[in-house]
């Protein structure tokens, strides 16, 4: 683990990992989002093996009590270009066949980020007409990939604004935007357009640096839109990256992780859902809990220096395969606001790693940053 | 998902590889193992490798201009999908796990064959010469990526 990543952790840990803090116990983890099938198959034996084993809460507050309901969870879609790539569409046709036969339907879309590939006006408006084929009230936030181009403007003009909140049988649900405000790497070296996109669009690019975050301005709001809800009252909040230092170098992170916590501290029953990460993963923080999604583009790796101790790692997938490992993700709302998360895996009955050789670190990894992408002329602007 | 090199900065790199080259057909075979190394030397050695990772660095994650540079123009990729897009930091590539018997081609495997493997099936490209510079200089990146990784051949 590199010097700065382990102070990182450090830091967070002493900040955030308080003894006996975490979240409300009535937020309980269920067995289908944390141990799905699993433990019937005997997943028993990997999760002591591994330290996976998450906590289960099994006591439950009394709590004024709503209907309980269904949202939809779709994200990082990647679309090219129709003449390019038929792939990915075929993927965001799956899932937009998915969403819409939702018995009983979904209250509501979340697009969680990353719609188009290299952020195109073609590609966003791709994106934008096959979720039509929705017909629930959709909600967008953006990712880097719908951005970086044009600086939003096409995005905007699809999709209105990055930031939104809306309250929704008795839960606040509240939307982030955490790409936008990345430090300027372009106009000093002079770049196209396309190349600060094409920066932007490298997970492991090193140019572009650590831009997620959330900003002065949107934490202010933030604090503001909390200011008048119950500080026991669940609240949901859709952002594209997480909320914690999992990794910086592919930014699955908030490089304000300390500012964003402190605001969310007092609420103890915050859920974050993210995208970015193209993978199952899970964690909490203090009083925050963080659940990563699926793409249906394709997935990522996890980081080699391993994941959340609370992550029951994906299986492993196939790379023959285009529709394994990708997918989207049914939430289940309980009348006492728990929110519960499905992941559809298209083309597995398991979803979570079966034993060792499931889980893609099972083959142990040191890799290193690349280097091409510092040569001339970006080193030297 | 490119990163544009210049013409410049490979003709750069292309001279100091011509020049140990050129260096090693002066102090030919038959002598050059039996004066100790120099600094020199090494320093050629290492850059003659390194301009191969930074090559390999370039079509891995989908240059177009190196590609075409090193024969394998619109090869490597027919949808937009580059290497880098599943393994960042070519990550889950497991160089050090090869070779092995690989499941999803059913047969007994090296890296290059899993390369030329990804090219066909999820890049939807053509398989590139297993000999030839392109494929030395993904595998240069790859291996050097995975520096510090412990042998494990034959591993799931």
């Amino acid at each position: 683990m590199s010097n700065e990543l382990e102070r990182l952790r450090r830091e967070i840990h002493a900040e955030l990992h308080q003894p006996g803090v975490r979240p409300d116990d009535t937020l309980k983890i269920t067995r289908r989002t944390f141990v799905h099938k699993s433990l019937v198959f005997g997943a028993a034996t990997v999760g002591q093996t591994f330290a996976w084993w998450p906590l289960i809460n099994t006591i439950d507050i009394a709590h004024a009590e709503e209907a309980p309901f269904k949202f939809a969870w779709v994200s990082d879609t990647h679309l090219y270009p129709k003449s390019l790539n038929t792939r990915f569409v075929e993927k965001v046709v799956r899932a937009v066949k998915d969403v819409q036969a939702m018995d009983p339907p979904a209250d509501f879309l979340i697009f969680g980020g990353d719609l188009a590939q290299l952020g195109t006006v073609e590609e966003l408006e791709l994106g934008n007409e096959l979720l039509k084929d929705i017909k629930i009230p959709k909600h967008f936030i953006p990712g880097e990939h719908d951005w970086y181009l044009d600086m939003g403007k096409k995005w905007n003009q699809l999709f209105g604004d990055a930031t939104w909140t809306f309250d929704h049988k008795g839960i606040r649900f509240i939307g982030l935007d955490t790409v936008t405000r990345g430090p300027d790497y372009w106009t000093a070296k002079n770049m196209t357009p396309e190349e600060r996109m094409g920066h932007m669009a490298t997970l492991d690019g090193t140019v572009a640096g650590p831009w997620a975050g959330v900003g002065k301005q949107q934490t202010e709001w933030l604090q503001k839109t909390l200011s008048d809800w119950p500080k026991d009252k669940p609240v949901i909040i859709f952002s594209h990256n997480p909320f914690y230092e999992y990794y910086p170098p592919w930014n699955f992170w908030i490089r304000d992780w300390r500012e964003v916590q402190a605001v969310l501290k007092p609420w103890t029953k915050v859920t974050n859902i993210h995208g970015h990460v193209h993978q199952v993963l899970y964690n909490e923080i203090g009083t925050l809990r963080s659940i990563g999604m699926l793409a249906t583009a394709w997935p990522w790796p996890y980081p080699p220096e391993g994941l959340p101790k609370l992550t029951v790692p994906m299986i492993r997938v196939d790379p023959g395969d285009h529709f394994d490992g990708v997918g989207w993700g049914k939430w289940s709302v309980d009348a006492k606001g728990n929110p519960d998360v499905e992941y559809i895996m298209w083309g597995r009955k398991e979803v979570f790693a079966q034993r060792a050789e499931d889980h893609d670190k099972h083959v142990e990894e040191v890799i290193r940053p690349r280097i091409a992408d510092q040569m001339y002329p970006w080193a030297n602007p | 998902m490119t990163t544009a090199s210049t013409l410049p900065h490979r003709l750069r790199r292309l001279t100091v590889v011509a020049a140990a080259l050129a260096f090693a057909a002066v102090a030919g075979p038959a002598t050059a193992h039996k004066d100790p190394v120099t600094d020199e030397q090494l320093r050629e050695y290492q850059e003659a490798f390194m301009d191969e990772v930074r090559k390999g660095d370039l079509l891995f994650h989908g240059d177009g201009a190196t590609a075409k540079a090193m024969g394998v123009d619109g090869m490597l990729s027919k949808t937009g999908w580059a290497c880098a897009m599943c393994h960042p930091m070519a990550s889950d590539t497991h160089p050090h796990s090869f070779p092995k018997f690989q499941a999803q081609m059913g047969e007994f495997a090296t890296l290059r064959d899993m390369i030329n493997w990804c090219i066909e099936k999820p890049n939807q490209g053509e398989k590139i010469d297993p000999d030839g510079a392109a494929m030395k200089a993904l595998e240069a990146y790859i291996t050097w990526s995975n520096t510090g990784s412990t042998l494990v051949p034959g591993k799931y």
